[in-house]
């Protein structure tokens, strides 16, 4: 299989992932009402300097959420994030509250899922006795890059 | 303009509100499925409850009520229940509200003193503020707000803001009960539509779905 072959199959898996679960994720997505109540429920975000990039809805939102209003069509750069987001910055323990009862964990999950599609997986190089420099997170929480204008993304 | 502000597009918004709140119900339950999976296997005994003493029992409470909605975020668990609460009662009980609703079907709710539903009307918009101001100053909240959760928020008050200024009659009074009465109308289109369907969700999720966090039965899941 050459490059472009490649792309378009991972593309494909990453859309059927998504259609499958289209109507809840669009459901759990428009509950949320970006309160933040969620945030001190997390350990990681209590123990990160209530670093917003640790909070369990900023970490869906920048996650799936993207990737379902993207239609999965984002680039390296971004899956790069979503990949610290989701793997790095969550250890999927359960543990986080929404008083509207959005289950974060599982949509998280699936992000991960959708992760996979596209030949992103789970890396813990901090668990690994990595130095800091190689896992540190070089990005803005505010300064998400525009996936439009990142080169790789993928059509 | 009064006169279809407050006739066929009434209707149109009431028609709109109730099938949308209906097809949001129906949406999820198609979502959800009964679930199989119980904690305690069919036909096994509940294991029986450990004995609890009394000094537990007190510890349980505390660790429960800290851990709680009001224990770990006191402020907003108040400023929200209050904020609920007046977006219900105030447009509800208020006197002109079920004049016109009697006027209509000859019934009405009860209701509450004109002054009274000023007060109402006036911490809503307090609380409305408190919001406003938490979404532009705490970090935390910067980074998940959008847009949309703005003109949410907004949608959410322009009703209570413009019946306040009609009840004040401040500005040309006929304008403004009718920007009251089309704010309102829209209010009632985008709840089925838009982030503020978390009414149906919140009482769906949490009382049908199984989980931790679960008030009622639980008796659903999410299909996978
Ligand atoms: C009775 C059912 C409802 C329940 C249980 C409920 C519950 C909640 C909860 C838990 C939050 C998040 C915490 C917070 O910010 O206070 C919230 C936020 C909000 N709700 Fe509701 N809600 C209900 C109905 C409504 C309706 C009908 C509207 C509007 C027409 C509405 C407007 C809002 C707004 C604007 C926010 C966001 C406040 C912010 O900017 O932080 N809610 N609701
Ligand atoms: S607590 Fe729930 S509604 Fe509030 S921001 Fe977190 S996920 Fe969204
Ligand atoms: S599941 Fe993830 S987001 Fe939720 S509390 Fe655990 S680490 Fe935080």
């Amino acid at each position: 299989m050459n490059d472009s072959q490649q792309k378009k199959a991972e593309a494909e898996k990453t859309r059927a992932v998504l259609n499958h679960n289209q109507a809840k994720i669009k459901l759990c997505l428009e509950a949320c009402a970006s309160c933040s109540i969620c945030a001190e429920s997390c350990f990681l975000f209590n123990n990160n300097n209530h670093d917003p990039r640790f909070m369990p809805s900023y970490k869906v939102i920048n996650s799936l959420g993207v990737l379902y209003k993207k239609k999965g069509r984002v680039g390296t750069e971004q899956l790069k994030r979503m990949q610290d987001l989701v793997w790095r910055n969550c250890v999927l323990c359960t543990r986080c509250y929404c008083p509207l009862g959005i289950d974060i964990p599982d949509l998280i999950a699936l992000a991960r899922s959708l992760l996979r599609t596209r030949g992103v997986c789970g890396v813990y190089p901090h668990t690994l006795g990595a130095p800091e420099e190689e896992y540190i997170m070089e990005w803005d929480p505010q300064e998400l890059s525009d996936p439009d204008e990142d080169p790789d993304t993928q059509r | 303009m009064y006169e279809f502000v407050t006739g066929p597009l009434l209707w149109i918004s009431f028609l709109i509100f109730f099938s949308g709140t209906l097809y949001r119900i129906r949406r999820l339950y198609s979502l959800t499925e009964k679930r199989e999976v119980t904690v305690t296997p069919p036909g096994a005994a509940a294991p029986p409850a450990a004995a609890v003493s009394a000094e537990e029992r007190k510890l349980n409470l505390v660790v429960s009520f800290q851990n709680s909605l009001l224990g770990k975020h006191p402020v907003m668990a108040i400023v929200s229940t209050i904020f609920h609460i007046c977006l219900f009662a105030a447009p509800l009980l208020s006197q002109a509200h079920n004049l016109l609703i009697y006027e209509s079907w000859g019934i009405s709710f009860i209701s509450i003193p004109d002054k009274l539903c000023d007060v109402l009307t006036i911490i809503f918009l307090a609380c409305a503020v408190f919001f406003l101001v938490r979404r532009l100053t705490v970090p935390k909240v910067i980074a998940v707000s959008s847009p949309y959760d703005f003109l949410v928020l907004f949608i959410t008050a322009a009703p209570f803001l413009s019946g306040f200024c009609a009840y004040h009659q401040w500005l040309d009074y006929k304008t403004v009960l009718t920007a009251h009465v089309i704010t309102g109308e829209i209010m009632l289109v985008a709840i089925p539509f838009t982030k503020l369907g978390h009414m149906v969700f919140f009482f769906f999720v949490r009382i049908l779905i199984g989980g931790e966090y679960s008030f009622g039965s639980g008796r659903r899941a999410w299909k996978t």
